[in-house]
């Protein structure tokens, strides 16, 4: 159910994100999405690639200098309309899930907008919160449709 | 400037026959080593293993045949493993930090706590100071000997004693000018940036009535010295000393500002290499090593400070007879002084360790902004650090943060760097890089 991201450590430094998208372009990775959160000290980028591209990603990155590693996110299909994305976090909100952080990514999937979702949970486990999730309605994206775009 | 006149203490004995304090010294000396070696275990254990007996120390030059003292020692036998009085003649507790988390604490009798009083008292005489002075002791109060050492001092020249500990600069500045403070004990950087501080906040530097000032606790060089001195227009005197040996005092500069003398009738100095651990001679640089010979809570045999200087026993211009140490120009040791404070590397690391579950590379990189010391930690992330959360890898940086401030003391700007990026040599990552410049680069 969960698809797998790359976070990135970034170092609030002149040239610290060319550094990054010069390596993967060097191991001709193809982002599928990205988003960067960045802090008054520090930024983490969260980068989507195809599973064939994982470890030469994560290879090409740590040689490079950088700090990364893979975690597991949630990819949601979101209806392309408008309160599309309301009736995802409704369903989160509602169960009270927390938004760890989230992003779009410029893809589209028969009509559907890709959402990254972070969620945790004080109760739930990450497969108790993706069930409860696709049990709503959400449409759970899975890493094989990812890697398929 | 304002000019000094040159005051001393205790002329009997700061002005004392060179032979005769030697004589002195060696009764000293021979008391303490047979005080120790029957009441301290490890004193006891060590001088059996070297094959020496109290009674073999029949001149100063036999004090090489002594085994040496460390900081670790105090750690190891902390709190009460060294003492050699019992636990009910122990007046006075203080105490700086260790080598990790542990603080070390040295024991005072009340005959110790005199010891120490009359150092400071010299310190604060040869610094101009008297009855009719007002002595605003901006050392910080506590286990730091700095506060204390200073009251007691200025309490026992008969000074009006101003007990502001450290911080607060907009209320330190306010008393020392509405009371008139006329001596100032502090660190000499936060001396300076008292000094720059008063300018800003509107004050005319004339209506003070500071004229001299004993600073010590860190490392400072002839620069600082003639920044301070103009600041306030004073005399700026340098003032040594250690926990483990008394605190301040045990050294201290007269007028003629040409290094500060040792209380030689209270411990003897010794230079060595800090290498072979073998003695030099006068006026080359090596490690300062302490023996007390007055002190009977917790006395010292051949304490190595870590400390390199140099030693002189040329009579100084003031008449004072006791030799003079030159400005500490290094460690042997990775130690730090940063605000006044003792920090070692391995104590970063024993907080890492606790925190991050591996002691991940770091490096601490001091620096001093306006006037005020600054340390920033460099840690390199490892994956268990490393989150995709941004609240994850703040908690992480955050517990650092206060862990460090919890076993150190001071506040460090905790900067997370990804893994290998901290140079190193041989493999060895550098821990510490020093910009201030107070200290020759070892």
């Amino acid at each position: 159910m969960y698809i797998t991201q790359i976070s990135v450590y970034l170092e609030n430094d002149h040239g610290t994100l060319r550094t990054l998208t010069k390596t993967l372009a060097e191991a001709n990775i193809d982002m599928l999405g990205m988003s960067i959160a960045d802090t008054a000290n520090f930024g983490i980028a969260r980068i989507v690639v195809r599973e064939a591209d994982f470890n030469g990603a994560i290879t090409a990155l740590i040689n490079a200098g950088f700090m990364a590693r893979k975690n597991q996110v949630l990819c949601a299909a979101v209806p392309n309309k408008p309160a599309g994305l309301d009736s995802v976090l409704a369903v989160i909100e509602e169960n009270g899930i927390f938004i760890e952080y989230m992003y779009s990514f410029n893809y589209n999937l028969d009509g559907n907008a890709l959402m990254i979702l972070r969620l945790s949970s004080k109760d739930m486990d990450e497969e108790a919160i993706a069930k409860l999730l696709t049990d709503n309605g959400v449409k759970l994206v899975s890493q094989d449709a990812v890697n398929a775009l | 400037m304002k000019v000094n006149e040159n005051k001393i203490y205790d002329p009997a004995i700061e002005c004392m026959d060179r032979a005769e304090l030697q004589k002195r010294q060696l009764e000293g000396l021979q008391k303490t080593v047979r005080l120790v070696y029957d009441r301290v275990p490890l004193y006891r254990e060590r001088m059996d293993a070297l094959g020496v007996k109290p009674e073999d120390i029949k001149t100063l030059a036999d004090i090489t045949k002594l085994p040496f003292t460390n900081k670790t020692d105090l750690r190891d036998e902390f709190p009460f493993g060294l003492l050699a009085a019992d636990k009910k003649d122990i007046v006075r507790i203080q105490g700086s930090s260790g080598t990790t988390g542990k603080p070390i604490v040295s024991g005072y009798t009340e005959n110790d706590v005199e010891v120490w009083t009359e150092m400071v008292a010299r310190s604060l005489t040869a610094a101009g100071g008297g009855k009719d002075d007002i002595v605003q002791v901006t050392y910080g109060y506590g286990l730091f000997t700095g506060g204390l050492g200073a009251h007691q001092g200025a309490t026992r020249i008969g000074a009006m004693t101003v007990p502001m500990s450290s911080g607060n600069t907009q209320r330190q500045l306010m008393m020392m000018h509405d009371l008139g403070a006329t001596m100032l004990c502090c660190t000499p950087s936060y001396a300076i940036f008292l000094g720059e501080s008063l300018r800003e906040m509107g004050y005319d530097p004339a209506e003070f009535q500071l004229k001299s000032g004993c600073f010590g606790a860190e490392p400072w060089t002839e620069e600082m010295r003639d920044k301070i001195e103009e600041l306030f227009d004073i005399n700026a005197y340098n003032i040594y000393g250690l926990t483990e040996i008394a605190g301040p005092g045990v050294a201290y500069e007269c007028p003629a500002k040409q290094g500060m003398h040792i209380c030689e009738d209270h411990v003897i100095a010794e230079i060595l290499d800090p290498e072979t651990g073998e003695p030099l001679p006068y006026g080359e640089r090596g490690e300062l090593v302490f023996t007390t010979i007055t002190k009977t809570g917790m006395p010292m045999i051949r304490y190595r400070t870590h400390d390199l200087c140099t030693i002189t026993v040329e009579k100084c211009s003031c008449g004072r007879t006791h030799a003079r140490m030159g400005r500490i120009l290094g460690r042997t040791d990775d130690m730090l002084i940063i605000r006044g404070v003792n920090v070692f590397p391995s104590q970063i690391e024993t907080v890492l360790l606790r925190v991050a579950g591996v002691a991940p590379h770091y490096q601490l990189i001091v620096d001093r902004v306006n006037s005020t010391d600054t340390l920033e930690v460099q840690v390199e992330l490892t994956e268990e650090m490393f989150s995709d959360t941004v609240a994850d890898v703040e908690r992480i940086r955050d517990e650092i943060k206060e862990g460090i401030k919890s076993v150190v003391g001071i506040a460090a700007q905790i900067k997370l760097v990804p893994p290998k990026s901290i140079q190193r040599s041989e493999g060895k990552a550098k821990r510490t890089i020093d910009k201030r410049g107070l200290t020759e680069n070892k």
